[in-house]
């Protein structure tokens, strides 16, 4: 455990090298990635060793202060959230080394790495804090942290307006979590987890308060709709290492926040359970039809982001069900689930923005009907995308499938028990509409962006981006690669920490679950080496043929040309007008001009958020009028009030 | 006897789906007309002592659901000369979503509600997807003819709860049957006759144009 | 060895079904072992290339072979064990099938075409709106017998409970076989008799392979079609308590049978308008899901 304090050190001083040394620009980067390395690897081997070892390390440092002692601690839900924040941030701090050198403003270089890692610290220490006020601390210098590294190109209007709608939404969060916390202490109450953890007994309503506020305020951090009004355009407008830092683990602190509180509280009430399942199946139906609708490759991908979040809340739903119905098998494999898929989402969606990043720093557009054929000139991005999207889709043999797999497995589980949890059967109607979605989501992405012909000269111009770049994306698809060839070493830990959120002992059937594990690992194994062994006896098959080359047949058409193409938006057409008008789409036809245009709107933000802040402005523009700008005038006000101060205190004295 | 009417009920849910899912207006309502036929042979089953009562409400529900108002309602769109259908306001597909979802909620409300008697719980369930389907259909469409045709399915949800009384209380269930029905395609069918005389199309959203 | 005699058996069923709609139709059609023939003629032929495609234009049919395979054996097709299942297998099969449509996807928009982006766009469509049918279908089979394996819903020991669920299965059956005609690419979803390109669907995502490649494909498709066909086959008909030869002649007997289904189905209906094919595939799923509240009903 103090191993982590160690390493957060480290990390802190590669912050303190990257803003002192701004004139020795070489020294600063390997400095500051040989730190940030140091750092990231030191702390992340006590969360190995608490995922491996099997019992939880409580190790706690208690600081004393005025609020109460500080304390920290890494238990098996810390440590699992751990890997999530250090792995995925690793590569994007080592890819943002590469990809903010070529920019063009040194100073503001310097101290954006300098904000990341001190971003990582904070991360590390929301997931290690074992008391409110370390954790809200912490939360909060996160937040603000992440604003200042969204708006890095800041000369842009839509940059700073997704900087203050983020900035907006996280502080509306906070401030639920300020009440949730408050509340929850009482008067005078303790405020570490544990005094917290004593009094959920007593808290009325089954603590319904407490739930619905942790919904609401980790909900706006995670990004379950209708709260995930901000997440596109501060995903889409940063740099792409922040991006990928973001939606990877900065939203998965909304889904920590929210298993923490389940965990304390013991087994919440069904009601709650039925709420996250279905909010779940909503985020994850509406965030991948929005994502089909895109045009644009980052806003795709955050809108997946709130859809992968949907993913990770039905197996949340499905663990507090079985929590409040008393199946323990059901919770320990939702929440199982749940916390296997944050750990898997984080390493494919890292890798697809620092993909994205890299095809953006190489042809200079996100506008994906504008790039086409990057595949032949940019290879290796192209494979680390490729596995990245099969990975996304969950797709054997990679590890989306092997969590998808394991909260279908809770959800069935959940089903054929007796009782009124049998409706969770629902959610796999919900999943499978969801899989299905993605996958022609992603066909469009790969096949519209890496394949064909290029669609316009910014693509001609793409080449392979630096090593520098290329090598976290492959580090993440490796481990991708292994998770899904290995499901066992993966899924062995969660069922632990599953177990450890439902406060249960593993039950006894769990070992049917893992001897399908095994037999899952060995069948994905079969199943890459059939298709390698197939590839190479057909190719053999196929150079004893005569092998020529041809234009792609056009039916006759002599003269095809790059615009003939599918574009993005062709591709996703028929799918969106099945699903009308909840997948947001605005058509615009000018015959006269010749012209049409689509446009895919944000529903939350354009219908509700933005209508509802201008009836707010329009009522307190009523009181403009109280803002007279002359001195006399405010005087009065202070006057009035004093007296009617007066008055009022004065009321309940007898003279 | 019991599965036999299990398969009733069901029979009597597929052809509402498919109310909700077909374009073509003599499709619903020969639909409506199963349904019909369907019900009149369910108090034959659910009571196999037929009676003289049973078997009297058997071809009464018969000959007026299934034979004299699908007749009628054809005859009426012939003289009007309609046949084509109009998208519902929400779309087919979501048209079917809505009706499993009416078949859901109608089963969850079933298995609570406090029903005397012994009954298939498929016949509550049946009951109640049939008036929420009914709803769901006047709501959605905007054929006056179709209107009609959800009228009728809401009828025949009621009358199906109906019978889980028939032996308590005397000639409720065919009391509302006949009046019910003939009250309202009789007025229906004057109304629809005087749009048609009155304005060019059955189109009920233009009726809102009747205001002021 | 069922595995065997599936696959050596697959190409027969299209074959089947297009001599049906002949007969169907009055005409006398090409024998029924056509398919083979025409995979015989195709392997031993050259290739075109088309200068777009790169790598996985070459791997898609590799994978449109391999995936049906390994989904073969995930299906107790003795009616008692599969080669190779675990729990929650269903969910593997369906997810392996998605692996090869998303390579021939891929591949389709490798061409840089505009029939193949549009086929490739469709083919995607459909395949997203038919696969909660086949997972509610599954349910179904999943609350009716307990068990979480193919093997267990569909072979094993015990057979499905047909006495009390008969509405149930019988709706899956049939959700199975509107899944089949998606799968399959037949009508009302697709017609794989036409000439047009822009009236085909399935083949046109595949209008550019020749020779050996085409000739992986088709195949890939006949198994596919088995494969699909064993699933109502399996529902319909339980095999657990017949010997293992008996087993496997109702299983051929029953993929005939619904190869014969395919045919009559083709030659009576026309192909759906393209914006009305997803109220079919939405039809798929609520008889699934009617299945499933019946079943959570009793």
């Amino acid at each position: 455990m103090s191993l982590c304090f160690v390493g957060l050190a480290l990390i802190a001083a590669s912050a303190a090298c990257a803003a002192l040394l701004r004139t020795r620009l070489v020294l600063a980067e390997r400095a500051y990635g040989l730190l940030v390395s140091a750092g990231c690897v030191a702390a992340a081997i006590p969360a190995f060793r608490v995922l491996a070892g099997g019992s939880a390390a409580v190790v706690r440092l208690s600081i004393p202060a005025p609020s109460g002692p500080w304390v920290f601690g890494l238990d098996f839900l810390s440590a699992a959230f751990l890997l999530v924040i250090l792995g995925p941030g690793l590569a994007s701090a080592l890819y943002g080394v590469r990809a903010l050198g070529s920019a063009q403003d040194r100073r503001g270089v310097a101290t954006a790495r300098a904000l990341f890692a001190v971003e990582l610290v904070a991360l590390v220490l929301v997931v290690l804090a074992r008391a409110v006020v370390p954790f809200l601390v912490a939360w909060e210098v996160m937040a603000v942290l992440a604003y200042f590294l969204v708006t890095f190109d800041n000369e842009r209007t839509e940059v700073r307006r997704a900087g203050w709608v983020y900035l907006v939404a996280t502080h509306a969060g906070t401030l639920a979590l300020i009440a949730l916390f408050t509340s929850w202490a009482g008067v005078g109450g303790g405020l570490t987890f544990d005094a917290l953890a004593a009094r959920a007994g007593s808290l009325p309503a089954g603590g319904a308060l407490v739930l619905c506020l942790a919904l609401f305020g980790f909900g706006l951090k995670a990004g379950l709709v209708p709260l995930h009004f901000w997440l596109p355009d501060a995903h889409g407008s940063a740099p792409s290492h922040v991006s990928a830092l973001m939606s990877g683990v900065v939203i998965k602190m909304g889904i920590y926040g929210l298993i923490r509180v389940v965990s304390l509280l013991g087994a919440p009430p069904a009601w709650w359970g039925w709420l996250v399942l279905v909010s779940g199946v909503v985020s994850g139906v509406l965030g991948v039809l929005w994502a089909l609708a895109q045009h644009d490759l980052k806003r795709l991908l955050a809108y997946h982001s709130v859809e992968n979040i949907g993913i990770i809340l039905i197996g949340l739903g499905t663990g507090a069900l079985g929590a409040a119905y008393g199946v323990p098998l059901v919770a320990v494999l939702g929440f199982a689930g749940a916390v296997l898929h944050t750990v898997n989402h984080a390493l494919f969606k890292s890798l697809l923005f620092l993909g994205a990043g890299a095809t953006v720093h190489a042809t200079g557009t996100r506008i994906m009907d504008r790039l086409g054929g990057l595949g032949r000139r940019m290879p290796l991005t192209w494979v680390s995308f490729l596995i990245g999207s099969v990975a996304i889709v969950g797709l054997p043999p990679l590890n989306g499938f092997v969590s998808e797999w394991v909260v279908y497995l809770g959800l069935l589980h959940g089903g054929t028990s007796g009782g009124s949890i049998r409706l969770v059967l629902f959610g796999v109607a919900g999943l499978a509409i969801i899989g299905g979605l993605a996958l022609a989501c992603f066909a469009k992405v790969c096949g519209i962006v890496f394949l064909g012909v290029p669609r316009s000269d910014a693509a001609l111009h793409g080449h392979e981006v630096s090593a520098g770049m290329l090598g976290p994306m492959f580090g993440l698809a490796g481990v991708c690669v292994f998770i899904g060839l290995a499901p066992g070493l993966a899924v062995g830990p969660a069922l632990v920490v599953g177990a450890s959120i439902a406060r249960v002992s593993l039950p006894s059937s769990v070992g049917d679950v893992l001897a399908g594990i095994v037999r899952l690992g060995i069948w994905s194994l079969v199943l890459v080496m059939l298709l390698a062994l197939g590839a190479v006896a057909w190719g053999a098959i196929r150079r004893r043929r005569s092998i020529a080359r041809a234009e792609t047949w056009g039916c006759g058409y002599a003269l095809p040309s790059a615009r003939m193409q599918y574009t993005a938006s062709s591709f996703a057409a028929p799918l969106l007008a099945a699903y009308g008008p909840l997948a947001g789409v605005h058509e615009t036809l000018d015959r006269g001009g010749g012209a049409f245009h689509t446009h895919a709107s944000e529903l939350v933000l354009e219908r509700a958020i933005l209508p509802a802040w201008a009836a707010v402005r329009g009522v307190l523009g009523r009181l403009r009028p109280l803002q007279q700008g002359r001195l006399w005038v405010y005087l009065l006000y202070v006057i009035a009030t004093l007296l009617l101060l007066l008055l009022y205190l004065a009321r309940g004295v007898s003279p | 006897m019991e599965r036999l009417a299990d398969l009733l009920l069901l029979l009597v849910l597929l052809f509402g789906f498919l109310i909700l899912g077909t374009t073509r207006l003599t499709t619903c309502i020969r639909a409506v007309a199963v349904q019909g036929g369907l019900l009149g042979l369910l108090p034959l089953v659910l009571h196999p002592q037929w009676s003289v009562h049973t078997l009297g409400l058997a071809a009464g529900t018969i000959l007026v659901k299934a034979i004299v108002l699908p007749a009628f309602l054809i005859w009426a769109i012939r003289e009007s000369a309609v046949r084509r259908e109009v998208e519902p306001r929400v779309g087919y597909v979501a048209s079917l979503v809505l009706g499993i979802f009416a078949v859901a909620v109608a089963g969850a409300v079933a298995t609570r509600l406090p029903v005397p008697g012994e009954h298939p719980v498929l016949l509550v369930t049946t009951s109640l997807a049939c008036v929420i389907m009914g709803l769901q259909v006047l709501a959605t469409r905007a054929k006056a003819l179709l209107q009609v045709v959800g009228y009728l399915m809401l009828e025949n949800g009621i009358y199906v709860f109906g019978l889980t009384s028939l032996d308590r209380v005397p000639f409720l269930v065919e009391i509302g049957v006949l009046l019910d029905v003939f009250v309202g395609v009789f007025i229906m069918g004057i109304v629809v006759f005087h749009i048609n005389r009155e304005f060019d199309s059955l189109d009920s959203a233009r009726l809102t144009e009747l205001r002021d | 060895m069922s595995l065997l005699v599936l696959l050596v058996l697959a190409p027969a069923l299209p074959g089947v079904a297009a001599k049906t709609k002949a007969v169907l139709t009055g005409r006398r059609g090409a024998p029924v072992m056509q398919l083979y023939w025409d995979l015989f003629r195709l392997v031993r032929k050259g290739a075109v290339y088309s200068t777009t495609t790169t790598w996985m234009f070459r791997v898609a049919p590799v994978a449109g072979l391999v995936t049906p395979l390994l989904a073969l054996g995930l299906l107790p097709l003795d009616g008692r064990r599969a080669p190779f299942g675990f729990t929650g297998d269903f969910v593997a099969f369906a997810a392996l099938l998605a692996l090869g449509r998303f390579t021939l996807v891929l591949a389709a928009l490798d061409t840089g075409s505009s029939f193949e982006g549009m086929g490739a766009s469709r083919d995607a469509t459909f395949a997203s709106l038919v696969e909660p049918a086949l997972f509610l279908s599954f349910v179904v089979l999943a609350l009716a017998t307990g068990q979480l394996s193919l093997e267990g819903m569909l072979g094993g020991a015990q057979a499905l409970p047909w006495g009390a669920a008969a509405p149930a299965l019988t709706m899956v059956a049939v959700s199975l076989f509107f899944v089949l005609l998606t799968e399959a690419s037949r009508v009302p979803v697709d017609d794989p008799a036409t000439h047009l390109e822009l009236t085909m669907i399935h083949e046109v995502t595949v209008l550019d392979y020749s020779g050996p490649d085409l000739a992986l494909l088709l195949y890939g498709a006949a198994l596919r079609m088995a494969l699909f066909a064993a699933l109502p086959v399996s529902v319909l008909a339980s095999r657990a308590h017949l010997p293992v030869a008996a087993a496997l002649g109702v299983l051929v007997a029953g993929l005939v049978t619904v190869a014969v289904a395919v045919g009559v189905v083709e030659s009576s209906m026309a192909r759906l308008r393209l914006s009305r094919v997803p109220q079919f595939l939405v039809a798929a799923s609520v008889l699934a899901s009617l299945g499933a509240i019946l079943q959570l009903l009793t």
